[in-house]
């Protein structure tokens, strides 16, 4: 068990892949935003990857261990300290009871990962302990943690003294710039050609206005191919309006002129057209981008976003550790 | 128009959008629903999860198990073996949904919109001038004139996607630019020729211009009216929409509160698809 003695601004317990199977009557997969630091924290301390851990964003929690365990913390640094002494991220530590760890603001990246041992053991709810706080759904109490909560862990031995070798995290921008990498589709063919080049040269502010249902993005007008224009009335009379459709997770969603990405927590259908889409392989430098900061996509093509997919499972394992000394 | 085969594009590296025409209409919605059913009972390898809506199908797919090219393949062999939707007779419970029109707290939401983030006409009255109604009065009784088909649910937990069957009821409305970040819970929306609820309140593009005390999802799975879902509507339902006044409104709101409410749900009647048709076809020509 493990008590929560300051909850940081939005702390949640996710799971990954998260919640699947309910996209048709509108649950989103929640879920790690940045899968690529959660898995890696939960294989550090001996877990299968995907088990529930937390996901600390901008702010970090405190949390007071009632039992011996180990832990890791991966992604955002938040300074993490164990009883004052500072905590190594991308590496996994004994704790014992009693033993506080205590985090801070996020001097770089957005979301910290702490896995323990074991894993969250929190209720299961439509198949995934990942929390959709917006809708209340899963989690404990369907919401971020409170000061004072008691979160139950599956008990483990855990592995500790491992490591992840820094040519395999996930690297952090230092210019404040992020290279996102999108798939064309499913409407790219509404957008004409100036738009299109203008999509991927434009430098896109991440709005303030942004969380884990959708990240809005500022920057330059779009124009459209005349199919957005001359179409039937149900479609709504605007050129992004488009007769209601099911949302890819990662969408680029074009609402009016506002582009949104629709990111883990985000609407499993509507009515605007969705031009581009986030691969799963490129979800991380979303979840670690702040607001402030610059988006500039690249295309990658399908099979090339489903081999990053599959490179980054590969790399997400125990194999990846290595034994401190 | 319906199109001879789907039309396929892919959505980042683990989704395919199907579009099967490029309008509103039930065929289009029987055919979205049937491919849904048809691709999950074929058992198709890789295959995570569908999501129907009014004309079209995303399927969600493990890469690792099927490709890209091989799903399409399988779709549109799925797709050939359909059977036409013109003789179908379905169940189809009819829902009474008490609406307070042009309430009060749609109205704030709007006002605030237009002050903060962007001017223009208040919602009920640009819904008036897109389809040259006479005023909000007579937008209030032409909503409420018809019956509603439920084509999907999505967007939000329980969010149904409504089609007004009455084709003298059929109403079109632009979406906000830029979307609402909040939307009153229980707001009646609409975008494009589609009605919706807000189950909660979320952010949203449509045109809001009434609400319901009524909870059309429940976490807790404890409301009887929802018989076990989570979701108070199923696709293939009809919802007919109740105008209220504001006492009638607090009434239902505190009879909600207090767990007693109990939502009217008709449950003998058979949509007779042939029947649908025939009507249809007797009143065309004669829409707003």
């Amino acid at each position: 068990m493990i008590e929560v003695v300051d909850p940081g601004l939005e702390t949640t317990i996710q799971d990954w892949p998260g919640r699947y199977g309910f996209w048709n009557k509108g649950f989103p997969v929640s879920g790690p935003m940045d899968s690529w630091s959660m898995r890696l924290a939960n294989v550090l301390v001996g877990n299968q990857p995907g088990v529930a851990a937390l996901e600390a964003q901008f702010l970090g929690p405190t949390l007071k261990f009632q039992l011996d365990t180990v832990i890791a913390v991966c992604g955002a640094n938040m300074r993490a300290k164990l009883d004052g002494e500072p905590l190594e991220l991308w590496q996994s530590h004994q704790v014992l009871a009693g033993q506080v760890l205590k985090m801070t603001a996020a001097i770089s990246g957005a979301r910290a990962y702490i896995a323990i041992a074991g894993g969250i053991d929190n209720k299961i709810v439509l198949g995934s302990r990942s929390t959709f706080s917006k809708a209340g759904v899963g989690g404990i109490d369907g919401g971020a943690l409170k000061a004072g909560q008691i979160l139950p862990v599956i008990p483990a031995e855990g592995t500790a003294g491992m490591i992840v070798p820094e040519a395999s995290r996930p690297k952090f921008s230092k210019t404040r710039i992020w290279s996102v990498e999108v798939c064309a589709g499913p409407n790219d063919d509404w957008i004409d050609k100036a738009g299109q080049e203008r999509f991927f040269s434009a430098d896109w502010t991440l709005s303030a206005k942004s969380d884990r249902t959708g990240f809005r993005l500022e920057g330059p007008e779009w124009s459209f191919t005349p199919k957005a224009i001359n179409k039937p009335a149900e479609h709504g009379a605007l050129p992004s309006n488009i007769i209601d459709h099911g949302y890819p997770m990662g969408a680029i969603n074009l609402a009016g002129q506002t582009p949104i990405i629709l990111v883990n927590d985000g609407p499993s259908m509507g009515g605007f057209i969705n031009p581009y889409t986030v691969p799963t392989a490129s979800f991380w430098k979303l979840g670690q981008a702040r607001p402030g900061e610059i988006l500039s996509f690249q295309k990658i093509s399908v099979s090339g976003a489903q081999k990053k997919a599959a490179d980054l499972k590969q790399l997400c394992s125990q194999e990846t550790l290595l034994k401190m000394n | 128009m319906i199109y001879e085969i789907p039309k396929y594009s892919p959505g980042g590296d683990r989704y395919i959008l199907a579009v099967f025409g490029d309008e509103m209409n039930l065929e289009l919605n029987f055919i979205a629903q049937g491919m849904a059913r048809a691709l999950k009972s074929s058992n198709t390898k890789g295959v995570v999860e569908s999501a129907p809506c009014f004309a079209s199908l995303l399927v969600h797919y493990e890469p690792e198990e099927i490709g890209y090219d091989d799903l399409i393949r399988e779709m549109t062999s799925i797709f050939g073996l359909l059977g036409p939707s013109d003789n179908l007779e379905l169940r189809s419970r009819l829902f009474s949904i008490p609406v307070m029109y042009l309430d009060p707290w749609s109205a704030e939401c709007v006002e605030d919109y237009r002050t903060k983030i962007a001017d223009k006409l208040p919602d009920p009255e640009l819904i008036v001038r897109e389809n040259g109604l006479k005023d909000v009065n007579h937008l209030v009784r032409l909503h409420s004139s018809s019956e509603y088909w439920v084509a999907s649910l999505g967007f939000w937990p329980g969010l149904p996607f409504l089609m007004a069957l009455d084709p003298r009821a059929r109403l079109t409305a632009p979406k906000y630019n830029p979307p609402r970040t909040d939307t009153p819970q229980g707001a009646i929306g609409l975008g494009g020729g589609a009605t919706s609820i807000y189950p909660v309140a979320t952010p949203g593009g449509y045109q809001i211009f009434g609400r319901t005390p009524i909870p059309i999802w429940d976490a807790t799975q404890k409301i009887p009216a929802f018989q076990g879902d989570l979701c108070l509507f199923r696709p293939g339902d009809r919802i007919k929409f109740i105008p209220v006044t504001r006492e009638e409104f607090d009434y239902v709101e505190a009879e909600v509160k207090a767990g007693t409410y109990e939502t009217n749900i008709v449950e003998y009647q058979n949509f007779i698809v042939s029947d649908y048709n025939a009507w249809n076809h007797k009143l065309k020509g004669g829409a707003v």
